[in-house]
């Protein structure tokens, strides 16, 4: 449907290998390693590449932010066998405080933000099932 | 953000937001993100979906149980998304075709099929699949449905999920599960398109 955008083949394929060529370097990032569990990590990784793109940060600023985060955690004696580890979610964590390094952003206006997000239903009907089609073609 | 535990819908807003304040700033587009994602959609689903609906291929038993209750039915997979959210499986019969959509955002069985296409996010697609499905399927898609058939679309919310269960191609006797999922499209599993034909045994 799309198919006058969608990059052909061999583009992706280069652009998958600068990206893995940034990610080998990070911790738990080996290449083919990156396992996504939810649509989030996914955008927030894309994110972190894209901000590093248009000139943002140093990659090396941001490796050395994930890293502090997860030490950090591993340091804040939590059990590992019990808490939740979410690796995106320090990524995450490294992000904002890259950008805040850069004074893009600042905590505060970013939970402003979130809880406009959180506050906005995607749309009030949308949250309940609709149980039959919401349309038919009949067959002739 | 390490401060206390972030249930995962706070950070998927959290997330949110802070690329609405990125977009603001004019530090990336959207475009930009979604070029990324692209290059690892494919690492979640929609390989998932395909091993499913193999399965219900070769397996009455395990077609009925996916019918009767989708969610229960993939968690024998180990597939299921944190939110709890139901997916309903609808079946393509003889006589009906079905078809997904989210008429208002881009909701979507992600455990089982991965990210949505961008073209399932476009208004575009939302808008017109509902008004008349037969002929974004035969003219967007390449995909005639005969007359003989009936197309429902199924309108997915956050609260439901809906994904499609092709009818399998002629040919497939004697094919294993594994080389049956090889044939199972995405496409097929939104309903805008048919899954694969099996490689015919004089080709090779």
């Amino acid at each position: 449907m799309s198919a006058g955008v969608r990059p052909d083949a061999t583009e992706l394929g280069d652009a998958r290998r600068r990206v893995e060529a940034l990610v080998a370097q990070m911790p738990g990032g080996r290449p083919g390693e990156l396992a996504f569990s939810e649509p989030w990590e996914i955008r927030a990784f894309a994110m972190a590449v894209a901000a590093y793109n248009s000139g943002m940060y140093e990659w090396s600023e941001f490796q050395l932010s994930l890293i502090e985060s997860i030490r950090q955690w591993e340091q804040g004696g939590r059990d590992p066998d019990t808490e939740p580890w979410s690796y995106y979610e320090h990524w995450l964590t490294a992000l904002e405080t890259v950008l805040a390094g850069s004074g893009l952003l600042s905590e505060s206006m970013l939970d402003e933000r979130t809880k406009v997000v959180l506050a906005t239903p995607r749309d009030a009907s949308h949250q309940h099932a609709h149980l039959d089609p919401v349309a038919v073609d009949p067959a002739i | 953000m390490s401060e206390h535990v972030h249930t995962n819908e706070e950070i998927a807003a959290r997330v949110k937001a802070l690329e609405s304040i990125l977009i603001d700033k004019g530090i990336m587009t959207t475009a930009a993100i979604d070029r990324l994602v692209e290059i690892y959609e494919n690492e979640v689903g929609p390989q998932l979906g395909a091993k499913v609906v193999a399965r219900a291929w070769k397996d009455p038993a395990f077609r009925e149980r996916l019918i009767e209750d989708a969610s229960k039915a993939c968690a024998e997979f180990n597939i299921g998304g944190l939110q709890g959210e139901d997916m309903v499986v609808v079946a393509n019969t003889a006589d009906v075709h079905n078809v997904i959509v989210c008429t208002l955002c881009s909701c979507y069985p992600w455990p089982v099929l991965g990210l949505p296409p961008n073209w399932y996010k476009e208004p575009a697609y939302r808008a017109r699949i509902v008004k008349e499905p037969r002929k974004v399927l035969r003219e967007d898609f390449g995909y005639d449905v005969p007359d003989s058939v009936e197309v429902r679309v199924w309108d997915s919310s956050s609260e439901m999920r809906y994904w499609v269960l092709p009818e399998p191609p002629a040919g497939i006797d004697g094919l294993s599960e594994e080389e049956l999922a090889s044939l199972v499209t995405r496409d097929s599993m939104i309903g805008v398109g048919a899954p694969a034909a099996p490689p015919s045994p004089g080709a090779s």
